[in-house]
């Protein structure tokens, strides 16, 4: 009885599994071993990173009803930063105190809010100061970011690549600080006049919360100094971040790639998403208007062309390790499992993809924000009911979900090639993955992305062998989603409607 | 929409002329259209097919068949509320098809067959049709397989497929196997349009060719969404469970739907293959879809005229904008496009729909700031 009621609950992931058993045993006969294993190692490596893509998805989408199509952007942004810190991050540098910049005038706004309610203005100039404060915050931001050469800052890396070996070749000159240290002022400025627009000056209806407004104080003031450190930084850090061994720089730039897309997740959450939860079509629509800028906007910094990222030290020892063991001695190029040489910066990512499984299950089990997210994906009203700061909650979990897609880029860039069409691949790779698998599951999603990347995998092995291209196999990924979509329109592991 | 009509039944009854007042805006419209080459030439001082007049030909020509391709993605997303991002499969499915047909093997029958009408070969003529006959085909053909695979799903997640559908269809269109074929990444140019209406030479007969187009187009269009049909599709949009409860299958006219635009998108692609002599695969990308998209936004879907004048607007501000921003000039569309869906969602059609009357008082309004007060 026992083993009738769990196969009745588990039938699904029984039944993949045994699909994928039955598969591999006729892979393995009719291949050979050395190329199914190969095969599969790649496959993994695919599943890894379509799930990167996915889990965020997946995610957001359970709990908010957000389909986000710039979660492939996301996936090239967290590349590109990543890539910019690991060979050159005189861009990142030269960026960030403009961004704490802004980011802290922003953060006003709750500190603003219960001195600005009180103030006594009639009526009708409540919408017309407004108006003149945001035009003016408009003006002074164009000021403060006129003549800084973006393009240039941006080109300093793939000069980088150019002289081969050195990334120190060409230390950039800067913008002297006696002429920058305005543009951080005038854009901290810019944030707070757009803040105290938001923060609705005189309109004594809006509930204030003094307690958010000391927080804030505090988020602000520590905004502010990390302004300040950025901006003296700005020219040694990219020189101490080179100088630094090559390992930590590429952990560094993981950690720092994920924050960028977590941050970016953030700001679009609360200026593009949230203003339109009335309208949840144009949700859809903005976030792909908003893939196609992100899109543009890296074909204007980086010009349309591949770059490739070298691997870190620890992957890049000429020879072969015999296994495992003398791989993390050795830290070689390319290792032997099975008598199969697999390059073993792929075998970083699988263990990439598993850790951020394990640890997101991990999260949505045993924390409190899990626990949230889970009876949000249920029913959402009911936790709004109960008190939890839903909006805040969303904005989280957003982040949470690009910063996993960015971190998917910056663990790929080594690998692949990073150009502007990454954004559109693996978005469209990840929504099969997604819906194979099942909206608002994370289980799905790792089912979905393991079954997804091993059919790529294989699909590429015999188009290959059949002396058809690649993009055969990546095209026909459609068909197992139109499969899947037929036999069950919710997904392997979705909720039923 | 009922005024509209009962004006409709009243201009019929009428004399002509009584008609022609009530249409005068439309008539102006396509006049102005027709004269615009004549007059443009008066005026610059250039000869009808050459120089800027001939530049500007051109321009609308591609504002027409963009047009076209606008109207058919509103048909989708503003009458019968489906958002479908594999708009460009369409499009370039069309595009493909005739430029292929074209190519290998329209040339193959007009060597060796000839069809006479009189005294003049028409085989030329046939190939033509036959072109755009199978541009319709393999748009049904498409339109059927994406609403195959969809029927089961709606909203976000129809987008979803749509994307990942006409994602695949990009990649065919770019793959290495099909080189002989397609051209791969570098497209299909040169493609042999017959030569009486060559672009180059006859752009004056290629630009009527395109009007005319239009404006069918918009009239089958038009008479679409005024139809029964077209009644189910805004039904669709605006209440899915409650057509079912009358009796109407919302998956078969939502297949419908999609058809038709990718009929009319495909028919678009077709002449579009025509007028740049190439099928490439730009054609058929995703940020093609984002053009229909940020069209039928700036000129208000859900009105037919909106997304065309959204068109008409997308190629003319683009013309000066690259030579304003340079190559990556999209941009500038794509963040005035975010600031649209923020701000401005019904865009210039609809919101001046809906704002028509605070408007006009407001005009007379200030008319009357000038005209001295009546004793």
């Amino acid at each position: 009885m026992k083993i009738k009621a769990f196969w009745r609950e588990n039938n699904t992931l029984l039944s993949v599994a045994l699909i994928l058993l039955a598969l591999s045993i006729f892979g393995l006969f009719s291949m050979g071993l050395e190329p199914f294993v190969r095969t599969t190692l790649s496959g993994f490596t695919l599943s890894a990173l379509y799930f990167m893509v996915a889990a965020g998805l997946t995610l957001v989408f359970g709990l908010m009803d957000v389909l986000n199509f710039s979660q492939g952007s996301m996936l090239m942004i967290g590349a590109y930063a990543g890539w910019q810190f690991y060979t050159n991050p005189t861009f990142l540098f030269g960026l960030a105190p403009l961004v704490f910049a802004l980011m802290a005038g922003l953060t006003m706004m709750a500190v603003l809010h219960p001195l600005v309610s009180k103030w006594r203005i009639p009526e009708q100039w409540q919408s017309r100061l407004r108006a003149l404060l945001l035009v003016l915050a408009v003006v002074i931001g164009v000021l403060a970011v006129a003549g800084v050469d973006f393009r240039g800052l941006a080109s300093t890396a793939m000069v980088a690549t150019m002289v081969a070996g050195n990334p120190l070749a060409e230390a950039t000159l800067q913008e002297p600080l006696a002429s920058f240290w305005i543009r951080p002022l005038l854009l901290f400025l810019s944030g707070a006049l757009i803040a105290l627009a938001q923060a609705r000056p005189g309109d004594s209806t809006v509930v204030v919360y003094k307690d958010q407004s000391r927080r804030s104080g505090m988020i602000v003031a520590g905004l502010l100094a990390l302004v300040i450190v950025a901006t003296l930084v700005r020219e040694s850090g990219p020189l101490a971040v080179l100088t630094t061994n090559g390992n930590l720089r590429f952990v560094l730039a993981l950690i720092v790639g994920t924050l960028v897309g977590a941050g970016l997740g953030a700001v679009i959450e609360t200026t593009l998403i949230s203003p339109l939860y009335v309208r949840p079509l144009y949700q859809v629509i903005i976030t792909m208007g908003l893939a196609f800028v992100i899109s543009e906007l890296i074909q204007l910094l980086w010009d349309p062309l591949p770059y490739a990222m070298s691997r870190p030290p620890a992957f890049s020892q000429p020879g072969k390790a015999e296994n495992i063991w003398a791989f993390f001695q050795g830290g070689n190029t390319t290792v032997d499992i099975l008598g199969v040489t697999f390059p073993s910066y792929r075998l970083f990512i699988i263990a990439l993809g598993v850790l951020m499984f394990v640890g997101l299950t991990l999260v949505l089990k045993y924390t409190r924000l899990g626990m949230i997210i889970r009876a949000g994906v249920q029913d959402r009203e009911m936790v709004e009911a109960l008190g939890i700061n839903v909006k805040r909650v969303f904005t989280l979990v957003f982040a949470l979900g690009t910063g996993l897609a960015a971190l998917g880029g910056i663990g790929a860039a080594p690998f692949v090639p990073v150009e502007p069409v990454m954004g559109d691949r693996y978005l469209m790779q990840g929504f099969i993955t997604v819906v194979i698998g099942g909206m608002g599951s994370t289980t799905g999603a790792a089912v979905g992305a393991l079954l997804l990347g091993l059919a790529r995998a294989f699909g590429d092995y015999l188009a290959l062998k059949f002396s058809l291209s690649p993009a055969i196999s990546e095209a026909s990924t459609v068909i197992i989603m139109a499969i899947v979509l037929l036999a069950r329109p919710a997904g392997l592991l979705g909720r039923r409607e | 929409m009922s005024e509209k009509a009962e004006k409709r039944v009243n201009g019929k009854m009428g004399a002509p002329l009584g008609w022609i007042r009530q249409h005068w805006g439309e008539l102006a419209v396509v006049v102005g259209l027709i004269l615009f080459p004549y007059i443009f030439g008066l005026l610059s001082g250039t000869s009808v097919s050459q120089g800027a007049t001939k530049f500007w030909q051109g321009q609308l020509i591609v504002m027409f068949i963009m047009a076209v391709y606008a109207m058919s993605y509103d048909l989708l997303l503003g009458y019968t509320g489906i958002l479908s991002f594999g708009h460009a499969a369409f499009f370039g499915g069309g595009a493909y098809a005739m430029a292929l047909f074209l190519t290998h093997v329209a040339p193959k029958v007009t060597d060796s067959y000839r069809i006479m009408v009189g005294s003049i070969n028409i085989a030329d003529l046939l190939m033509l049709l036959a072109g755009f006959l199978l541009a319709v085909l393999v748009a049904v053909l498409l339109g059927l397989l994406f609403s195959a695979v969809s029927s089961r799903v709606k909203g976000a997640y129809f987008a979803m497929i749509t994307l990942a559908m006409g994602q695949a269809i990009h990649i065919l269109s770019k793959a290495t196997d099909f080189v002989d074929w397609t051209g791969a990444d570098e497209g299909l140019h040169g493609v042999p349009v017959p030569i009486w209406l060559n672009p180059t030479q006859f752009r004056l007969r290629f630009y009527f060719i395109a009007l005319a187009f239009m404006l069918i187009m918009y009239l089958i269009t038009r008479r679409i969404v005024n139809s029964p049909t077209g009644r189910v599709f805004v039904a669709i949009r605006e209440n899915e469970s409650r057509v079912r409860m009358i009796g109407y299958n919302p998956a078969v006219y939502r297949s419908i739907a999609f058809v038709t635009a990718a009929v009319i998108a495909g028919l678009a692609g077709g002449l579009y293959a025509l007028w740049t002599m190439s099928a490439t695969p730009s054609m058929t990308s995703s940020a093609l879809t984002i053009n229909a998209l940020i069209m039928g936004i700036l000129g208000g879907i859900g009105t037919l005229i909106g997304p065309m004048l959204g068109a008409v607007l997308r190629e003319f501000l683009g013309h000066f904008f690259y030579q304003w921003f340079g190559a990556r000039w999209p941009l500038v569309f794509g963040v005035l496009f975010i600031l649209l869906v923020l701000f401005l969602p019904y865009g210039i059609v609809g919101t001046w729909r809906l704002r028509r009357l605070e408007l006009r008082q407001g005009w007379q309004r200030f008319l009357r700031l000038f005209k001295p007060e009546k004793e």
